[in-house]
Parts: structure tokens; C-alpha cells; sequence
């Protein structure tokens, strides 16, 4: 496709899916493989508006972070799998964005990973829910507990007891103990 | 250092000013100089500027200020532990430009790089206030809405005010600033009232994100000939960012400070992590698109403002913390805009209440300075 082709069908796309101009003219922007990689991939996932906007921020942040095209990061065998895999293409959109996120940041995915599986091991009953701060955006742990029976309370109860040593484990976890900066 | 101005306007109300005869007879050759009945006009966003914000840098308006000097520091909030600074505004916006600076948003409706010429009138609220505090120490900082010394060659106002706060009991001035521009404070004995603090920053956020501003090694050769003129120090590291060798780099930053000025003449050494508003961080972006420091792994905070991740941001602020109280654990230190959970985390205490702490930093290191 060559490059008025190209910007023809990101404008087209771009309609049918109400992107905004702001991200429309960021899109028209990129270079051409970059440009052409992105309308591939928002074609073959069926990005919605949302995920494109988001999907086309990360990939410039990591883009620039990184000392790559976007094109150049779409390319990255793990995006690509996603991209040419298997699946519904809303699944598999949603996984794409995930994929992203992990990429543009790779410490708060690692310090998430290791908070849900400490959260994982305490194996708490499904009345009690440990509902961790969106994005580690701060150090609140927040712990919610479903009874309908004063039994089904005592033992949520217990097994908050049980666990209060990991709890505590999470809580400095979210406050950043138990890892130097340099291992994120 | 010496930064470039397009021209600099002139309040006609202002023309016969102290300040306006100083900045007219040093400007630069070449820079154009005309006269305006309100200056007000002249500060607001140039028209059909591609960037008025950086355009309102290179443009000085010497004018009345018609609102108070005095007002409580503008990162003060209820969900913060503060630290009672209390800022003079006697200039506002500076010709650096630091990527992550919240006066792109702060003054983006108000550019213009302001010089109040009725500066002297600062001197009667600054009184005001004394009489009122009744014995209470208070820190007054110029260093807010603009670099305390960017165009002191050009305004001279600091000697004013080091002569006027070397006077007084009960009042620090603080001067802070990304400058080495210090000759005119060699000129004068600030009797142990005055402290000069720098803003501290690797080289590569120097290098990446302060433009304009001196070096880091400049600001420490800096801040050392201050100190043995009998001036005070403090240091922010403010803002921390995140990036991936950013403990290395800030330790690094750490020992050369103290390899340079012996900890224990150090009043106070500032933490605070990078945050933006979505405005500030959308504007900064705009401003700077080529910057990878702003696209660090900040996340949306319960406060609305981006902020490094939390583990990261207190565990890089408690590494930092760590290496400040093992070179000397009488440095006061202090957070800027965190609240009062992080405090305990990263300094292992509750904050100091914000009257105790600013009466603390108004005095620390007075002993050793006062002449």
C-alpha cells in the first residue's frame, strides 16, 4: 500500500470506529511501516475505540522509552503470536492490550504478579475477597467479606485469622518491603 | 548562566521603578524593550504562538503586583504531610524548562515571565506576618513560581532580600534554585539567615529533562561556595523519577553531595516523587514529546495525580532515605506531597506536624551559620 493508500485506510477505519482526531492525526503521524503495522492489527482484533486509543499510547510511550518504532514493537514475537493466534478476535484484543500494558510497564506487572501470588497462597474462602489497590496506586489493602450466615461469618473470620501473617506479608508488600527497587 | 529573552515589556506605571532601571541597563544588547500600560496583557499566552508557554519564558514583563507576595505554598494540601513553607512571589515563571515543571499547567493561562517591580512592599507583609507569629520561627521561600535566582543578575533582588531577612529574628529566607548564579550573594553576610537549596537531580535527568538549567556538578560547586559565605544549605531531591537505574543513579547523586559538602552542614535534604496532574503530565507530553522520562511507570494515585507505582516509588524513596541518615542521621528530613502512610514507610515515623516542622527547618543549622 503506498503512503496516501495507507493514510486513506487509517482515515476510513478511523471513521468507522469514531477515533478521535487527536489520535487519528498521532496515528497519521507514525512512520509508514509503524502506521501500516498499527491499522493491521486494528483490523485483525477488531480493536474497539477504547483499546485502539490505549493500544496507541503504550505503543508510542514504548516506543520512545524503548529507542524503537511502534512498528518495530509490534513486531515483537509476543505481540505477533497474539496478532496471528488462534481465537475470537474480542478474546484475543483484550489479551493484545494486556500484552501492552505489561510492556509499557514491566516492574508494576512483576510487582503485581508476585502480590496475587501471595494473595493466591493464602488459599481464603470465596466469601472473602482481598481486593488490592488498582495499579498499586497506593498502599491500602482493602478486604471484603460476603456472609449470610452468622456460621459463614465466624469462618471468613477464622480464616482472615489463619492468614493474618501473610496479610500482613501483602500489606508491606504494597508499601514496597520485601523488594529493592533494583529487583521490580 | 545567562538566558536568552525575545524582549522584555515594561509596566508604564513601572518605568521610573528600582527594577525596571536594573533590568533595562542589563538586559542584552539587542533585546527590545517597550512600555505598556498593563502588564497583565503582556503575560497572558502570546497569540499564534506554536508554544506560548515556552514563548512566555523568553518574554519578561516588569510590573505592580496587585495580589498579596505572601501565600501559603501551593503543594499544600489537607491529604499531605507539609512542610510550612511559605512562598514570596516575587517573580513568577522561569526561563529553564524542566520537562515534568508543574508551572506548564499552573501558569499556562499566565505565561509571561513576571518581575514584580513593588517588590519592596513584600518587605511591610513579610512584617505583618512576623509581628503576627509571635516568636514562631517561618521559613519564606521565593523559589516556587520561579527560579530564586535565574535573572538575579539582571534584578539584583536577592541582595535586597538577604540584607532585609538578615535582620530580622524569627524569618529564613530560602533561595532555591537550578542556577549556579550565586555572585550577588557572595556580596552580602546573610547572618545565618538565609539558606540557599538546590534542587538536585541525576545527570541523566539533567541531561534528559532540565534543560537550561546548570549541571549537576555546577550546582554542588555552587552550593559549596555558598556555605563557606555563611549561608545555610538545603537540597530537595524533588522530583525522584523512576526510571530503571534510578537507585543507582540517586545513591550515586547522594555520595558525590556528601563527598562535596560535609553532612553535617547540610540543614535538610527534601524527598518527593515525581507527580503530574493528567493536565500537567498531558501538557508535559505535548511540550516534550521526545522525553522517555515521562513515560515512566506512573499510575493514576487516589489523589488524581500520575505517581510512580507504589512499592516502586517508596522503595526508591527509602534507599534514598537509607544512604541520607547513614551519612548523617541529624539531616532533617522531610516528604513533599505524600501523605501521611508513606511517611511512616519510607522514614520509619509519623510526619512531624507541619508548624513544628517548618519552625524546624526555619532553624536547623542556624548554630553553625550565625554570625
Amino acid at each position: 500500500m503506498n503512503e496516501p493508500a495507507l493514510a486513506e485506510a487509517i482515515r476510513a477505519w478511523a471513521a468507522q470506529r469514531r477515533v478521535d482526531r487527536a489520535h487519528l492525526e498521532r496515528w497519521l503521524k507514525l512512520d509508514e511501516r509503524s502506521a501500516a503495522a498499527l491499522l493491521e492489527a486494528a483490523r485483525a482484533l477488531r480493536l474497539r475505540v477504547g483499546q485502539l486509543h490505549e493500544a496507541l499510547t503504550m505503543l508510542d510511550e514504548i516506543a520512545l522509552v524503548e529507542g524503537e518504532t511502534v512498528g518495530a514493537v509490534l513486531a515483537r514475537p509476543a505481540l505477533k503470536r497474539i496478532l496471528e493466534g488462534a481465537g475470537s478476535a474480542p478474546a484475543r484484543a483484550r489479551v493484545f492490550v494486556q500484552a501492552l500494558r505489561a510492556t509499557r510497564f514491566p516492574r508494576l506487572a512483576r510487582a503485581l504478579e508476585r502480590v496475587k501470588a501471595e494473595v493466591a497462597a493464602l488459599r481464603l474462602p470465596r466469601t472473602v475477597t482481598v481486593v488490592l489497590p488498582r495499579d498499586l496506586a497506593s498502599d491500602e489493602l482493602r478486604i471484603e467479606i460476603r456472609a449470610r450466615s452468622a456460621a459463614e461469618l465466624g469462618e471468613s473470620i477464622a480464616a482472615l485469622e489463619r492468614s493474618a501473617r501473610g496479610l500482613e506479608r501483602i500489606v508491606g508488600m504494597l508499601g514496597g518491603e520485601g523488594s529493592e527497587p533494583d529487583e521490580l | 548562566m545567562s538566558f536568552e529573552l525575545d524582549e522584555i515589556v515594561i509596566e508604564e506605571g513601572c518605568r521610573a521603578s528600582v527594577l525596571a532601571a536594573r533590568v533595562s541597563s542589563r538586559a542584552a544588547h539587542g533585546v527590545s524593550i517597550r512600555y505598556v500600560v498593563d502588564g497583565r496583557e503582556a503575560a497572558r499566552p502570546a497569540a499564534g504562538a506554536a508554544d506560548p508557554f515556552g514563548a512566555g519564558k523568553r518574554r519578561m514583563v516588569v510590573m505592580r503586583r496587585r495580589a498579596p507576595f505572601l501565600m501559603a505554598c501551593p503543594a499544600g494540601a489537607a491529604d499531605f504531610a507539609c512542610c510550612g513553607y511559605l512562598v514570596l512571589v516575587l517573580a513568577s515563571n522561569c526561563p529553564m524548562d524542566c520537562s515534568y515543571c508543574f508551572l506548564q499547567e499552573y501558569l499556562a493561562d499566565n505565561p509571561g515571565l513576571q518581575v514584580y517591580a513593588n517588590y519592596a512592599d513584600a518587605f511591610d507583609e513579610l512584617e505583618r506576618m512576623r509581628r503576627r507569629a509571635g516568636g514562631r520561627s517561618l521559613r519564606v521561600g521565593t523559589g516556587e513560581l520561579a527560579d530564586s535566582l535565574a535573572f538575579d543578575r539582571m534584578t539584583g533582588i536577592a541582595r535586597d532580600l538577604v540584607e532585609y531577612f538578615a535582620a530580622r529574628d524569627g524569618l529564613t529566607l530560602e533561595l532555591k534554585t537550578k542556577t549556579d548564579e550565586i555572585d550577588n550573594l557572595l556580596a552580602v553576610d546573610p547572618r545565618g539567615r538565609t539558606l540557599v537549596s538546590w534542587t538536585l537531580s541525576p545527570q541523566r535527568v539533567f541531561a534528559l529533562a532540565e534543560h537550561r538549567t546548570a549541571p549537576p556538578a555546577a550546582r554542588l560547586a555552587a552550593a559549596h561556595r555558598v556555605l563557606d559565605a555563611g549561608y545555610r544549605l538545603g537540597f530537595h531531591l524533588d522530583p525522584v523519577i523512576a526510571y530503571p537505574e534510578a537507585e543507582r543513579d540517586y545513591l550515586a547523586l547522594l555520595d558525590e553531595l556528601f563527598d562535596t559538602i560535609a553532612p553535617a552542614r547540610i540543614s535538610f535534604v527534601s524527598l518527593g516523587g515525581l507527580r503530574m496532574t493528567p493536565a500537567l503530565r498531558a501538557a508535559a507530553r505535548r511540550r516534550h514529546p521526545r522525553d522517555p522520562l515521562l513515560c515512566g511507570e506512573e499510575v493514576l494515585a487516589p489523589d488524581g495525580r500520575y505517581r510512580t507505582f507504589t512499592p516502586l516509588r517508596v522503595g526508591l524513596l527509602r534507599a534514598l532515605e537509607r544512604r541520607i541518615a547513614a551519612a548523617n542521621p541529624a539531616i532533617t528530613r522531610y516528604l513533599c506531597m505524600e501523605p501521611p502512610s508513606i511517611h511512616r514507610r519510607v522514614l520509619g515515623r509519623a510526619p512531624t506536624p507541619v508548624a513544628a516542622l517548618g519552625a524546624q527547618l526555619a532553624t536547623v543549622g542556624t548554630a553553625g551559620a550565625e554570625r
